[in-house]
């Protein structure tokens, strides 16, 4: 019997100290995907990680931080689950929204609470509310914003100059919209045809967002899309397509320069903006950017979709990884860095609104640009952000292609939606 | 011990099969694991299992040390003899079988039913019952509500198959099932040869005990046998005795006097004479009747001086049963009678045979005192003594044999046991034994 324990004491011996001796050189890893988050061309995928990397290893001797490179951000949610699957996932890793929901819900990531209620320095108050909400689940951290993007209306300035119309502010609504998009929509060669129009890919759920309309309730199981402001979105987004008098517009249309405005993120604005981007694209014509128009029951609000980064919960090092993790959304220097070398924006408020915000956002003359970082700000706090439940991807292709039916009027307009929220909502019960 | 043997060779059949299964299902989860990583189906696997699985190789080697130690708890447990040991191997026993169906997912709780071997092979009916169905509920719920507490990451077994397609994971499904049967079959198996072995195990017990009742009673009737057997030479020995001294004697006396009726008158000096040899033949006739009835008498107190023969037969049975026996001699008595010589013989061995026999004393310390008018003897035990004495063949005895010297018993019981015996030494027995000896 006391063979047997002293046996059982030595093994556990033998375990604690090949534990100790595995873990001495430390070595954390990041899960990255190749570019960006944002559909849009990037030069150098990695030059801000590896900075960031640097930085950090600089600042922790004796730890070693390492990423797997080339990894296309379509291949990324797969390779991150074969990971799991196999039991080396990166210590911290970038979440796709898709992705966040399932593996908080399995235990994949980290609860964050702790170390955000232990840590002194941080501060969750620095973030713009939609960004760092977005990093929870049912109340609880478990993944923290690195960068954000949210969709800004283009403006096409040389037609609006050309057409005698000032440019709308920042806090502009459906009406102003509407009535400048009247006014440019005509036939400018004399073929008959309409040549130049006011909006193009202006979509249902960007009217519905910016009148208010909340589309699923937070636990997505049932769905609002019977709601008044709904019906004037879709109504509005009717009105306005009815001015084009059943003429398709194409992308090319707004390319070389015909449509007064479109859509487009962030991140879109970074890109196309600045040399050599703006060569490639929209160099026949003048443009910037400003807020989306204000719904009747709304504001000028809009979308902001974040780039997340969570912590495994099976991570060994759990303080450098927490270290690591507040290095790439919370150090000041790497936000600042993403505001000078990326697409997206920085999720803290202070660097938003910071000397260099304004110094990077000015392109141009300052006196001509419609936006300011207090505006990019302003847009942020009122921003919302996506639902990342399960079945969200599926409900909403099925209302998109029901209420483009509505739209395009295939479908009659009434009682239509009451009829598509309890389709909708009978979906969502899977 | 056909049997048992049986039996041990169920339950390690038990044991293996277990093993082999638990291995199987391993090995199942871990290439399964590889080949959903191999088909790039890894997040809908994810999505489909709700939990993150640990990796093949934390499967593998947790499974493989955790049954590791599940057989090497059950192996002591099962040969342990302390109570306090084997509760505890019992203990992790439990718990690495939560342990391994943890890992398991819950899919095969076979193991759940090893452990109630383990304990059914323990089983020695002290309140045990209640430990036994206690610990079988309990492993019960376990297994069939699927571990509450860990229910949130608990991958099932189906999420595993339904990687296959609609037809394998039929097969899958159906050999699982097969084995988890099978498992419940060697189990009630197991069962019924182990309750076949405790019975046949009580019958033999009860054929052994019939055979010894019956030796005994053949042993009683012998002995009783033997006892009147011994009376009946006994008695024909004294008869003969009789017969040979006093028979002898009386008869030549008995002539000897009639012939003296015949001759008084016509020569008295010859009947005289005659009378003479009578008193001699008499005299040699008591002399005979003495030496009879020392042959009646213990052999230690004819072989040694009387003291040493209590010595002697105190240290005796001291040896032969185990009893610490002293002495305490303050005065003794050199000219005892042999009657009373025999008398507090018997007095002593009689006390010290039921200080053993009922008090289960271990010591007994024996005190001899008295003066010249009287011997006092006092012995006592450290054994359970009684509050309430009931005088047996042998007390009434020694009273009996004493009431004849006019002496005195008492006995009562304080903390041990306690006789105190007096004996007379007056001048009285004094002068029988002179005028005996005359």
């Amino acid at each position: 019997m006391k063979k047997f324990l002293a046996a059982i004491c030595a093994a556990a011996i033998v375990f604690v100290a090949m534990y100790y001796s595995t873990r001495q050189p430390v070595t954390l890893t990041i899960g990255i995907f190749a570019g960006n988050n944002w559909d849009v061309p990037q030069g150098e995928p990695y030059a801000i990680i590896d900075e960031v990397i640097t930085n950090f290893e600089a600042e922790n001797p004796g730890v070693r931080v390492e990423y797997v490179s080339g990894i296309k951000r379509e291949d990324y949610s797969e390779w991150l689950a074969e990971k799991f699957v196999s039991g080396d996932e990166p210590d911290i890793f970038f979440v796709l929204a898709n992705d966040f929901n399932l593996y908080a819900s399995i235990g994949g990531l980290m609860n964050l609470d702790g170390f955000i209620a232990a840590d002194k320095n941080f501060s969750a108050d620095v973030y713009y509310p939609a960004a760092f909400r977005f990093g929870q689940y049912e109340n609880v951290s478990y993944a923290l914003p690195c960068e954000s993007t949210l969709t800004f209306m283009f403006v096409n300035k040389t037609l609006l100059a050309k057409e005698g119309v000032a440019l709308p502010s920042n806090d502009w609504t459906w009406r102003d919209f509407l009535e400048i998009c009247r006014k440019v929509t005509r036939d400018t060669d004399g073929d008959g045809v309409p040549d130049q129009f006011g909006c193009y890919d202006y979509t249902w759920r960007q009217a519905a967002i910016s009148n208010g309309v909340k589309f699923f309730r937070d636990d997505g199981k049932t769905s609002y899309f019977a709601d008044s402001r709904m019906e004037e979105a879709v109504k509005f987004v009717m009105e306005l397509r009815g001015l084009n008098g059943g003429f398709e517009i194409s992308p090319k249309d707004f390319d070389v320069g015909r449509v007064a405005f479109r859509p487009f993120t962030f991140a879109e604005y970074r890109t196309y903006k600045p040399y050599p981007w703006r060569i490639k694209k929209y160099s026949s014509f003048e443009w910037d950017c400003i807020k989306m128009p204000a719904g009747s029951s709304g504001g000028n609000i809009s979308v902001m979709d974040t780039l997340l980064i969570g912590m495994s919960a099976r991570t060994r090092n759990k303080d450098l990884a927490w270290a690591l993790l507040k290095k790439f959304c919370y150090d000041e220097a790497t936000q600042q860095m993403i505001l000078q070398k990326s697409q997206a924006l920085p999720v803290r408020r202070d660097v938003i609104i910071s000397a260099e915000a304004a110094e990077i956002f000015s392109w141009e003359d300052s006196d001509t640009a419609a936006i300011t970082p207090a505006d990019i700000s302003d847009a942020m706090d009122e921003a919302i952000m996506p639902f990342k439940f399960k079945n969200y991807r599926a409900a909403m292709m099925y209302a998109d292609a029901e209420l483009t039916k509505i739209i395009d009027g295939v479908v009659p307009f009434n009682n239509a939606l009451n009829k598509l929220q309890k389709e909708i909502n009978a979906r969502l019960q899977y | 011990m056909q049997n048992l043997l049986t039996v041990a060779g169920m339950h390690r059949l038990l044991y293996v099969y277990n093993g082999f299964v638990i291995f199987v299902l391993m090995a199942f989860m871990c290439l399964t694991q590889e080949r959903i990583n191999d088909a790039m189906t890894a997040r809908a696997f994810l999505e489909s299992a709700g939990a993150i699985p640990p990796s093949s190789n934390v499967i593998f080697w947790t499974v493989t040390a955790a049954f590791f130690g599940f057989v090497l708890s059950g192996h002591f447990y099962r040969k342990s003899q302390n109570r306090h040991a084997k509760y505890l191997l019992f203990a992790t026993e439990v718990v690495i079988c939560m342990l391994l169906m943890r890992v398991l997912n819950l899919s095969y709780d076979g193991v759940v039913l090893l452990v109630v071997a383990d304990l059914m092979y323990k089983y020695d009916g002290r309140r045990q019952e209640y430990i036994l169905l206690i610990a079988m509920i309990c492993l019960y719920f376990i297994s069939n509500y699927n571990m509450a507490i860990f229910q949130t990451k608990i991958i099932t077994f189906e999420a595993y198959a339904s990687y296959y397609d609609a037809d394998a994971k039929a097969v899958i499904l159906a050999l699982k099932n097969t084995c988890y049967s099978l498992n419940i079959v060697c189990f009630v198996f197991y069962l019924v040869l182990l309750i076949k072995s405790t019975h046949e195990e009580k019958e033999r017990i009860r054929l052994l005990n019939e055979r010894l009742e019956e030796a005994n009673q053949r042993l009683r009737a012998y002995a009783i046998e033997v006892a009147q057997m011994a009376e009946t030479r006994e008695r024909n020995r004294l008869a003969r005795e009789i017969h040979d001294t006093l028979g002898h004697a009386l008869t030549g006396i008995a002539a000897g006097l009639d012939a003296c009726i015949m001759t008084l008158e016509v020569a008295p000096e010859l009947t005289k004479q005659q009378l003479n040899k009578i008193r001699d033949a008499a005299r040699k006739g008591i002399v005979d009747v003495r030496r009879s009835v020392k042959k009646l008498r213990p052999d230690d107190l004819e072989r040694l001086p009387f003291q040493e023969a209590l010595l002697e037969m105190t240290k005796d049975y001291s040896a032969s049963s185990g009893m610490e026996i002293t002495f305490d001699i303050f005065s003794w008595s050199d000219n005892l009678r042999q009657d009373q010589e025999d008398v507090i013989y018997r007095v002593l061995q009689e006390s010290i045979t039921n200080a053993k026999r009922h008090g289960q004393a271990t010591k007994v310390k024996i005190t001899i005192g008295g003066n010249e008018n009287y011997l006092l003897i006092v012995i006592a035990d450290n054994g359970r003594g009684c509050d309430d004495v009931k005088q047996g063949f042998g007390l009434k005895h020694m009273r009996e044999r004493l009431e004849l010297l006019h002496g005195t018993v008492h006995y009562w019981s304080d903390g041990g046991f306690i006789v105190e015996a007096m004996i007379p030494l007056n001048r009285e027995a004094q002068h029988d034994k002179n005028s005996d000896s005359r």
